[in-house]
């Protein structure tokens, strides 16, 4: 006998819910989590090849990574053929490999998976595939699954947003590698479900009567709309569905962009291109641990010696030298989410060599995410108006995904469909609720 | 400043949105403000430090405490400074490895141990069963010992100078060796190896009766100087059992001869004499180390039984003077069951136990594991580690 589940996997968090025809099940697939039933989108990947998810993954990686040392080895990388006009050389390239790096951290699986010029990454010796990345993380969290409700799990509905991609063809690609990856981890039978739809079956099941709803699914890498009509299963019917690659990881970025890089020197270091693009850097936490060659350790030295905003560059040095990364941008992360409920908040990284302290209030943060806004609203009209419905004709907003907190969002939902229409959904489990019940119907 | 400016008008422009951020705001800043304050007070205080010359002192005790642990490093490794530069890579490896069994009295009995030996020998004493237990410690033959007596003082003494015994043969006490007579009242407490201590921040010591103290191992040059640690006793009965060097963030096992282990955060001891383990009037300390996460922690009763737990299983106390974990159930202690030696080991350790009838044997630790108990002659009386990486 094996079981059907619904599996929300999602750019920041992940979920694995049951339905038995009346009840939903989350299941508490990460324990150490501070919500069980939700598990950190985060692959962490052993120079032996071994595998942890969730939290974890991050606890792997912070025992095996932060403040470790480093020996960087010369390695041959291969070579470049050089023409003339009249000559014709080789010439090698080496990179220089941390040889004693002994994990990678893996964030926005599914990200990658929308991007078409990324189509892999090397991990030590061995090639992960995007596709080999999803399949890792999902046989991982089906194997979680297993263990929970003892069973075998051959069948899944696996949750996607309305739009991996403008480009139709990339869409079409994103949502095969997940099947494929899907297949791989074990699930014999998968199907999809657009998120936001997902969202609404858990909602629908609230509502004693039909209505016009509209989910807003606003996550890590993606806000997803749906306009529908919800309430009778079998008239259940999708007007219009619409979204943009607008979500809480742009946020971060903005919110290192226009407060944190000052920390790190820019707008005092001038002169010293290399040092600028490590500053530029930053926002991508994934890229920087890259960055910590023995040349640019030197090229920091020199900086910090010559009295180059020698304290901002120190700190830089420790966020990449200390594999501070991850821990600065969960800290952003946090202080973001602290301004959904609290007016102000404080930002702050204090290790070895760096001592940043940012106090952030929710008006800056507003002002910093106002071009997002304006998108964000000009998408959720353009929806409404496909779906031939006036925005007074919605019954209901079910807001779901984290960023969908974040007031200001909130308040221009209130604004377009009167305060009293927007409901509030479970940011994080809603839609996995609702992938489990359409896992069941389906099954 | 023009862009601090900024952005305490960005506060402000907060404030004025939604006047509850200002509450939120005020109490952060005022966070901040207390831990610059304290900051800044850290920073007068290293300044006057620097200024009125304590810090330089500071520094020259620390430069003269790393010239004396360079002493003992060129005396374990026989060598001048202008051969240091030549020492081969790990000088351990050519050295033998000495057991020493030692008294109360300041006897010290000292056997070179073969890598395959089994059978060392026997400590024909008549006294061996109804005196003061002699106990074990296995050594490179190339390092230095610490002897603490019962009344705190302390001397050195390197292991290649104590006389070696004939391995195999019957040993007497009047044959062993007496590097430092204990004076008028005093005995010797323990032997404990000194060649960690440039590596070492604290000398821990554990009494009988269960008061532990650290000593920063900083001032090793005037404790050896002076000849003197101290009892870590509070009460005039009890007597100093063990010193062990240990690093601030190592923890240490304690074991009773009732059958109590007691961890302890190392971090978190007191620099004084202090009672940490309560004991029954008939209980005592009769072991304690440093317990590694890749090893487990063994306990053998008199009859050789061996127990064997997990050093995660070790758990901290959180009060200042605690029970500690019961390893004895209270059925077994009503039928005299009792520890004997407890010490942490790893697998391919060997264990040398020495038992009644004065024969010192060699097993190894996981065939003790595996089989639960001991063979011996008679009640064991005391058992030694002899550390696999010490064998090779």
């Amino acid at each position: 006998m094996s079981i059907k589940v619904g599996i929300d996997f999602g750019t920041s968090n992940s979920g694995v819910a049951v339905y038995d025809g009346q009840y939903v099940k989350l299941l508490p697939v990460d324990p150490k989590n501070v919500l069980p039933e939700v598990i950190k989108t985060v692959l962490y990947i052993t120079r032996d090849y071994r595998t942890s998810i969730g939290q974890e993954a991050v606890e792997n990686y912070y025992r095996d990574n932060v403040n470790r040392h480093r020996h960087y080895v010369k390695q041959w990388a291969g070579e470049i053929d050089v023409y003339g006009a009249d000559m014709h050389y080789v010439r090698d390239v080496f990179v220089y490999v941390d040889e004693l790096k002994p994990g990678r951290l893996l964030q926005y699986l599914k990200t990658a998976l929308r991007k078409e010029s990324y189509t892999g990454t090397q991990v030590f010796e061995r090639y992960f595939t995007v596709g080999d990345l999803a399949k890792t993380y999902l046989s991982l969290l089906k194997q979680r699954a297993e263990d929970i409700l003892r069973e075998p799990i051959h069948s899944v509905t696996l949750g996607r947003p309305v739009k991996f991609s403008e480009s139709p063809e990339q869409d079409r690609k994103a949502q095969e590698i997940l099947r494929q990856a899907a297949h791989e981890a074990g699930f014999h039978e998968v199907d999809f479900e657009l998120e936001p739809i997902a969202a609404a079956l858990d909602y629908e099941q609230s509502i004693p009567k039909p209505q016009n709803v509209v989910i807003f699914d606003f996550g890590g890498g993606t806000l997803d709309i749906a306009v529908m009509r919800l309430g009778d299963p079998r008239k259940r019917e999708v007007y219009a569905s619409g979204g943009v690659d607008i979500a809480g990881s742009d946020f971060d970025r903005t919110i290192i962009e226009k407060r944190m890089l000052p920390h790190f020197g820019l707008g005092q270091v001038k002169h010293h291109p290399e040092i600028l693009e490590m500053i530029q850097a930053i926002p991508d936490w994934m890229a920087l641990p890259e960055l910590g060659t023995p040349i640019n350790k030197n090229i920091l030295e020199k900086a910090i010696q010559a009295g180059t905003a020698p304290i901002q560059v120190r700190s830089l040095q420790g966020l990449i030298y200390n594999d501070l990364a991850f821990t600065f941008y969960n800290r952003v992360e946090a202080g973001k989410i602290a301004l959904s409920k609290d007016g102000a908040t404080i930002v702050s990284l204090e290790d070895k060599d760096i001592a940043l302290w940012e106090l952030y209030t929710r008006h800056q943060f507003e002002t910093d995410i106002q071009h997002y806004l304006v998108d964000v609203e000009k998408v959720l009209l353009d929806t409404i108006a496909k779906s031939g419905l006036d925005p007074a004709e919605i019954d209901a907003v079910v807001k779901t995904g984290g960023s969908s907190n974040i007031p200001l969002f909130t308040e221009m939902l209130g604004r377009i469909f009167g305060t009293e229409k927007v409901r509030e959904s479970n940011s994080f489990t809603s839609v996995v609720a609702g992938l489990a019940i359409k896992a069941y119907t389906v099954g | 400043m023009s862009s601090f400016s900024h952005k305490i008008d960005e506060w402000m422009k907060e404030a004025e949105a939604r006047p509850a951020s200002a509450i939120t705001i005020v109490k952060l800043i005022a966070r901040r403000l207390r831990e610059l304050t304290e900051r800044n007070e850290e920073l007068l205080s290293e300044n006057i430090a620097l200024q009125n010359g304590t810090r330089v002192e500071e520094y020259q005790k620390r430069i003269s405490h790393l010239e004396y642990q360079l002493d003992l490093l060129k005396r374990r490794f026989g060598a001048d400074e202008s051969l240091l530069a030549e020492l081969p890579v790990n000088p351990a490896e050519t050295s033998s490895l000495s057991l020493l069994a030692y008294n109360i009295y300041g006897r010290i009995l000292r056997i070179e141990v073969e890598a395959d030996a089994r059978s060392l020998g026997r400590i024909a004493d008549e006294t061996l069963a109804t005196g003061e237990q002699p106990r074990l410690l296995a050594i490179p033959s190339n390092e230095e010992v610490l002897l603490l007596f019962t009344s705190g003082r302390v001397s050195t003494c390197a292991v290649a100078d104590i006389a070696t015994m004939e391995v195999g043969s019957a040993w007497s006490w009047e044959q062993a060796a007496l590097p430092d007579e204990p004076r008028a009242g005093e005995m010797l407490a323990c032997i404990a190896p000194l060649t960690h201590l440039p590596l070492s921040e604290f000398f821990l010591q554990v009494s009988r009766r269960g008061c532990v103290k650290k000593t920063m191992t900083s001032m090793a040059q005037s404790i050896l100087g002076n000849h003197y640690l101290g009892k870590s006793t509070l009460q005039k009965s009890d007597q100093p059992f063990d010193v062990t060097l240990c690093q601030k963030k190592d923890l240490f096992a304690v074991v009773t001869i009732e059958g109590h282990l007691l961890g302890l955060d190392v971090d978190a001891l007191p620099y004084s004499a202090e009672e940490r383990i309560r004991l029954t009037a008939t209980d005592y300390v009769i072991g304690s180390f440093v317990p590694r996460s890749d090893q487990s922690m063994l306990f053998v009763t008199q009859t050789g039984k061996v127990i064997q737990r997990d050093s995660a299983n070790l758990e901290l106390s959180k009060s200042g003077l605690a029970k500690g974990q019961a390893l004895i159930p209270p059925a077994r202690l009503g039928q005299g069951v009792r520890f004997i030696g407890a010490a942490s080991v790893q697998e391919q350790d060997r264990i040398v136990a020495l038992d009644a009838t004065g024969s010192l044997n060699v097993h190894l630790a996981e065939a003790l594991t595996g089989a639960g108990s001991i063979e011996a002659g008679g009640l064991i009386l005391s058992i030694g580690v002899i550390p696999a990486e010490v064998q090779r």
